[in-house]
C-alpha cells in the first residue's frame, strides 16, 4: 500500500528539483532583463496539496456551492440574483493577487480571499467561521476547479510575486491618516496623466465608462474610491493605502482593470494610492458587516433667518468624513453634518430589487422658523444616470402622515406604511440635462430637469396621490461627477389632512427611497432605507452666554463665605471664645 | 529627600509601570489562575505597601486617603472585568468615597490631620493652593454649567420583545396550521445521520439531503441578502436594517424554537407581528407571498441543518423519550 503513496512523492521530488533550476535560471534572467526596482521573483504557481482535497470538498459542498455552483463556474442558485456575479472557477481568473497580470495566483492570496471576503460583495469573511485547515482544504479544493489552466503545470505557467515596497509615510490603521498633502497631490497628477478618470471618473466615483464587461460578457462596473469600504481587495482594512498599490500593480484579472507595473513606478503608485486614499471619507466602519455605521439621527440645524437654498453655498459645505475622526474647521463647525443612511433593496413584494446600484444616501438638513420652512440635502452615488424619459431617476422621503396620532415609539410599516398608519411621500423625479453617460468628465456637473410629486400611501396597494399637496420644493440639484444632489424644502406647517406637520425639538421617523432610472426600477422596485430620526434642533438658549457666569459668580461668594467663616473660627479659636475639640488622651 | 514626595512618585510611577507594562502580561487572551486581572490587581497594592513598608515612609493622611480612594476607581474603571454601566460605576464610586471617608475619620487625631492642609489652603497659608482654587474652581463650575445647558441629542432607545408569543394558529395558502401540533414534513429522519453527506453531491442517494439541497437553493436566493451567507445576519443588507436580521447560529435563535414556530414567522413576517411587538420595525418580507409552503418547510430544514441545530420539540415526541 505504501509504495503507491511513495511514487508521487518520488515524482513530487524531482519535480521540485526541477522547478529550483527553472526558478534559478529565470531568477538570473529577472536579474539581468528587468533593471526596474521592484522586480519579481518567477517561480511556479503553489500545487495543489491532494492531500487535502477531499477535506476541502467537503467543506466546499457545504459552505461555497451555493453560489459558486457545483463545478466552480460561479453558477450556484445563488448567481441569477446577484451583483457582481459569484468567481467563475474554471479560467483560472482570480482578480485580488501579489502575482503580475494574467497569471494565477499564489495559495496565500486565496487564503487571504477566503478569510477576510470581498467587501462589497456577497462573499462573506470566513476567516472567524472556518478552521486554517478548513480554509486551507477548500482554497486546494478550489484548485481543483480551475480546467483551463493547472496549478500543478510547471512548464507554462509561471507566477512572479511583485514587490510593492512599503507605505512610505508610516501610517498605520485604522484610518490611515497623516499622509502629506504634497504626495496627493502629485497622485492626482499621475493620476490624470495615466487617465485613470476614463474609468473612474474625474473624482473617482467610478463614474468613467458604461459600457464595461468582464471577461465572461457581464456588466461590471469601476471601483468607487469615495466608497472604500466595498473594495473587494481591501481585507477588512479599508482605509490601508496598500490595497490600491496592490491593484494598479496587479490589475484585475478578468477586468478591464489593467496593470501598471511597467508605466508607472512602484513609488509613484503609492502616491496614487495616496491619492485614491485621501478621496474615502473616514468613516466608523463596523468590523461585522464592513460598512459604515449609519447615523440613525438626522440633525436639522436651526438657521438664523431664511436658509440659502443654493447646493454650493458655504453653509451647506460639510466633509463626509465623520467630525469624530477628523475634527471640524471653524467654519464649518456650525453648518450641518453629513448623515450616511445605508439602503438596501426592496425585496418584500412585487417587483423585488435584488441588486440595488445605491447602497447609501448622505443628508444634511437646515430648517428656519422665521421661513416655517425645513430643507433636506439628499446626496447619493450613482455612476451613470437614466437617458430614458420612461425611468427617470428618483429619491424620495417618506414620512408618517399622520405624525399627532402615533403613540410613543410607533410608527407605520417602513415600505409605504399600512392601513391605520398612512405616510406621506415625497418623491422627486430627475432627468440630466444634454447628458450622455459617455461623455467626458464634465466638471460643471449637469443641471437636473426636476419634478416632485406627493403621494399618502396606506400599504404597497394603496399608493395615492394627494388632492392637495403640501408644495414641497426642489430648490435646487445637480449631478455631478457620478453624485446626484437634490435639495427638498416644505413649510413646517401644511393644510392637508394627509401632510406632515413637523414640529421642532421631537423625534420625527423618517425613511428614504431611491430609484436607479438606468436599471429600469420604478414603482417598488427600488432601494430602501430603514426607518431614522430626525430633529429640528433649537436655536441655542440665551441662558448658554449668561448662565455659567452667573452660576460661577455664585460659587465665588459661596468661597468667600467659607474663607471668612474659617477665619473667623480660627480667630474665636485663638481668642479663647471658643475651645478646639480635645483629643484622647 | 521629602517623604511626602518619595511616597506621592512610589505610587504614580508604579501605577504608570503597572497599567503600561505589567497589566497586559496579566491579560493574555486566555485568563489563568495565576495570569488574570485580579491578580495583577492585587500585586499593585501589595507592592505598594511593601514599598512603603521597607522605604519607611509615612505620608499624610490625607494622601492616604487619595491613594485609596484613586485604587478604587482604577479597580473600577481598568480592573475589574466586564466593564461596568457608569450607572453603576457612580453608585459603586459614591460607596467607595464613603469607605474612604471612615477611614480617614477613623479617629479624631487622623481627622484633624486629614482637615489641617485643607483650612491651610482657605485661609491662605498655603497661598498658591488658595489662588488655584479660588480661580480654578469657579472657572470648572462655569464649564460644567454650560455642557449641561448646550443642548445635545441622541436616538432614542427602543426596546422590543424578541421572541413574540405566537398565534394558536397560523393559516398558510388557504390551510391553518395549529403551532403547537405541526411538525416539518420534510423532516423524514434525524439530521445527525446526514453529517458526512452533502447538498447536490447526495441529493440523488437520500431524499433529507434532496430537499435540504432544494431549501438552500431557496435561502440562497431570497434569503442570504439579510440572514447571510453563514446564517448569521451579517448579509449584504443586514447593516441597513434596525432591528438587524436574526442570528442562525446563536443558541438564542432558532436551536431554542419550535419549527412551527419560525413556519409562522417566516410565513408571516414582520407585519405578521403581534401587536404587543410593537414599536417594531422588523423588514421581515411575509414569504408566503413569495415562496409555496412547502418551500418554506424546506427552507426551515436546511437552516437546523446548515447550522447544525436540532429544532425544540414538545408534547408526544420528547415525553416519549
Amino acid at each position: 500500500m505504501n509504495f503507491r503513496l511513495l511514487k508521487p512523492k518520488h515524482m513530487e521530488m524531482t519535480m521540485t528539483n526541477n522547478n529550483y533550476i527553472k526558478r534559478l535560471i529565470l531568477s538570473f534572467l529577472a536579474v539581468a532583463l528587468i533593471a526596474v526596482p521592484g522586480a519579481a521573483l518567477a517561480g511556479a504557481p503553489d500545487a495543489i496539496k491532494t492531500d487535502l482535497v477531499e477535506k476541502g470538498k467537503k467543506v466546499y459542498f457545504k459552505r461555497c456551492v451555493w453560489c459558486h455552483g457545483v463545478e466552480g463556474g460561479g453558477d450556484g442558485p445563488s448567481a441569477d440574483r446577484l451583483f457582481t456575479r459569484p468567481r467563475n472557477f474554471i479560467q483560472g481568473t482570480f482578480k485580488i493577487r501579489t502575482t503580475d497580470s494574467g497569471e494565477l495566483p499564489m495559495e496565500a492570496d486565496l487564503i487571504k480571499t477566503v478569510k477576510n471576503g470581498l467587501p462589497g460583495s456577497a462573499m462573506p469573511a470566513w476567516g472567524e467561521f472556518l478552521s486554517e485547515d478548513e480554509i486551507v482544504a477548500v482554497v486546494n479544493f478550489v484548485k481543483t476547479k480551475v480546467q483551463d489552466r493547472d496549478f500543478n503545470d510547471t512548464e507554462d505557467e509561471e507566477v512572479n510575486v511583485q514587490d510593492f515596497g512599503t507605505n512610505p509615510w508610516g501610517t498605520t490603521g485604522p484610518y490611515h491618516l497623516g499622509v502629506p498633502q504634497a504626495d496627493i497631490d502629485a497622485g492626482k497628477e499621475i493620476f490624470m496623466k495615466n487617465k485613470c478618470f476614463e474609468c473612474h471618473g474625474g473624482e473617482g466615483r467610478g463614474d468613467g465608462n458604461p459600457t464595461m464587461k468582464d471577461d465572461w460578457g457581464f456588466p461590471i462596473v469601476a471601483a468607487d474610491w469615495q466608497q472604500c469600504w466595498n473594495f473587494r481587495g481591501s481585507r477588512r482594512n479599508h482605509y490601508d493605502p496598500f490595497n490600491v498599490v496592490r491593484t494598479i500593480s496587479t490589475g484585475l484579472n478578468g477586468t478591464p482593470m489593467p496593470n501598471f507595473k511597467d508605466q508607472i513606478k512602484v513609488e509613484d503608485r503609492w502616491k496614487i494610492a495616496a491619492f485614491v486614499n485621501s478621496l474615502c471619507p473616514r468613516k466608523n466602519i463596523d468590523k461585522l458587516t464592513n460598512k459604515p455605521v449609519p447615523d440613525f439621527l438626522i440633525q436639522s440645524v436651526y438657521t438664523e433667518g431664511n436658509v440659502v437654498a443654493k447646493i454650493d453655498d458655504p453653509s451647506w459645505a460639510s466633509p463626509d468624513t465623520d467630525s469624530r475622526i477628523v475634527a471640524l474647521s471653524e467654519e464649518l463647525a456650525e453648518n450641518p453634518l453629513k448623515h450616511y443612511i445605508a439602503m438596501a433593496g426592496q425585496i418584500t413584494r412585487g417587483k423585488r430589487n435584488f441588486d440595488p446600484k445605491t447602497d447609501n444616501l448622505w443628508v444634511s438638513s437646515r430648517w428656519s422658523s422665521e421661513e416655517n420652512a425645513v430643507y433636506y440635502l439628499v446626496e447619493y452615488h450613482q455612476r451613470f444616470m437614466s437617458q430614458d424619459p420612461e425611468f427617470p431617476d428618483a429619491v424620495a422621503i417618506q414620512w408618517p402622515a399622520q405624525l399627532q396620532e402615533l403613540f410613543g415609539a410607533e410608527k407605520p410599516y417602513f415600505i409605504f406604511g399600512d392601513s391605520k398608519k398612512p405616510v406621506d411621500v415625497w418623491k422627486a423625479s430627475y432627468m440630466a440635462k444634454d447628458y450622455n453617460a459617455t461623455n467626458a468628465p464634465n466638471e460643471k456637473g449637469y443641471q437636473l430637469e426636476t419634478s416632485v410629486k406627493e403621494t399618502v400611501a396606506r400599504g404597497f396597494d394603496a399608493i395615492e396621490d394627494k388632492e392637495s399637496e403640501g408644495k414641497v420644493e426642489i430648490v435646487d440639484s445637480i449631478f455631478h461627477q457620478g453624485r446626484v444632489k437634490v435639495m427638498f424644502k416644505r413649510s413646517l406647517t401644511t393644510e392637508g389632512e394627509f401632510d406632515v406637520q413637523i414640529p421642532s425639538e421631537q423625534f420625527i421617523p423618517v425613511a428614504f427611497f431611491q430609484w436607479s432610472g438606468r436599471d429600469k426600477e420604478h414603482d417598488e422596485h427600488m432601494a430602501i432605507s430603514t426607518w431614522y430620526y430626525t430633529i429640528l434642533k433649537p436655536a441655542l438658549p440665551a441662558s448658554l452666554y449668561y448662565m455659567p457666569p452667573i452660576i460661577a459668580a455664585i460659587f465665588i461668594c459661596f468661597q468667600g463665605w467659607l474663607v471668612w467663616m474659617t477665619k473667623r473660627t480660627r480667630k474665636m479659636y485663638d481668642e479663647g471664645k471658643m475651645r478646639r475639640d480635645e483629643l484622647p488622651k | 529627600m521629602n517623604k511626602t514626595l518619595v511616597s506621592f512618585l512610589v505610587f504614580v510611577v508604579g501605577l504608570a509601570v503597572f497599567h503600561n507594562a505589567i497589566f497586559p502580561i496579566f491579560t493574555p487572551k486566555e485568563v489563568g489562575w495565576i495570569l488574570n486581572r485580579y491578580v495583577y490587581f492585587l500585586s499593585f497594592v501589595f507592592y505598594l505597601i511593601i514599598t512603603h513598608f521597607i522605604l519607611r515612609l509615612k505620608p499624610p493622611i490625607s494622601m492616604m486617603g487619595l491613594f485609596v480612594w484613586c485604587i478604587g476607581f482604577y479597580f473600577y474603571k481598568f480592573v475589574l472585568y466586564p466593564p461596568i454601566p457608569w450607572t453603576l460605576f457612580i453608585t459603586y464610586m459614591v460607596m467607595w468615597s464613603i469607605g474612604t471617608f471612615l477611614y480617614i475619620s477613623q479617629d479624631p487625631e487622623t481627622f484633624r490631620e486629614f482637615r489641617k492642609p485643607i483650612v491651610k489652603a482657605i485661609v491662605g497659608e498655603y497661598k498658591l493652593a488658595q489662588i488655584v482654587l479660588m480661580i480654578a474652581l469657579p472657572i470648572l463650575v462655569g464649564w460644567a454649567t454650560y455642557q449641561s445647558i448646550y443642548p445635545s441629542f441622541q436616538e432614542p432607545v427602543e426596546l422590543r420583545t424578541v421572541h413574540p408569543a405566537p398565534p394558536a394558529t397560523t393559516k398558510v395558502h388557504g390551510k391553518t396550521y395549529p403551532l403547537e401540533s405541526t411538525n416539518n414534513p420534510f423532516r423524514i429522519d434525524e439530521q445527525d445521520n446526514y453529517k458526512d453527506s452533502f447538498p447536490f453531491l447526495d441529493a440523488d442517494k437520500h431524499e433529507y439531503m434532496k430537499y435540504v439541497t432544494e431549501g438552500g437553493t431557496i435561502f440562497f436566493q431570497n434569503c442570504h441578502y439579510c440572514h447571510g451567507d453563514q446564517l448569521n445576519g451579517l448579509g449584504m443588507f443586514s447593516h441597513v436594517f434596525n432591528p438587524t436580521p436574526a442570528n442562525f447560529i446563536d443558541p438564542g435563535t432558532i436551536a431554542m424554537l419550535q419549527e412551527a414556530f419560525l413556519f409562522w414567522r417566516v410565513s408571516k413576517g414582520g407585519p405578521g407581528l403581534p401587536n404587543e411587538s410593537t414599536p417594531w420595525s422588523s423588514a421581515m418580507p411575509p414569504w408566503e407571498e413569495h415562496l409555496k409552503t412547502e418551500e418554506i418547510w424546506k427552507v426551515i430544514l436546511f437552516e437546523y441543518w446548515y447550522t447544525g441545530w436540532h429544532p425544540r420539540t414538545f408534547g408526544t415526541e420528547g415525553s416519549e423519550g
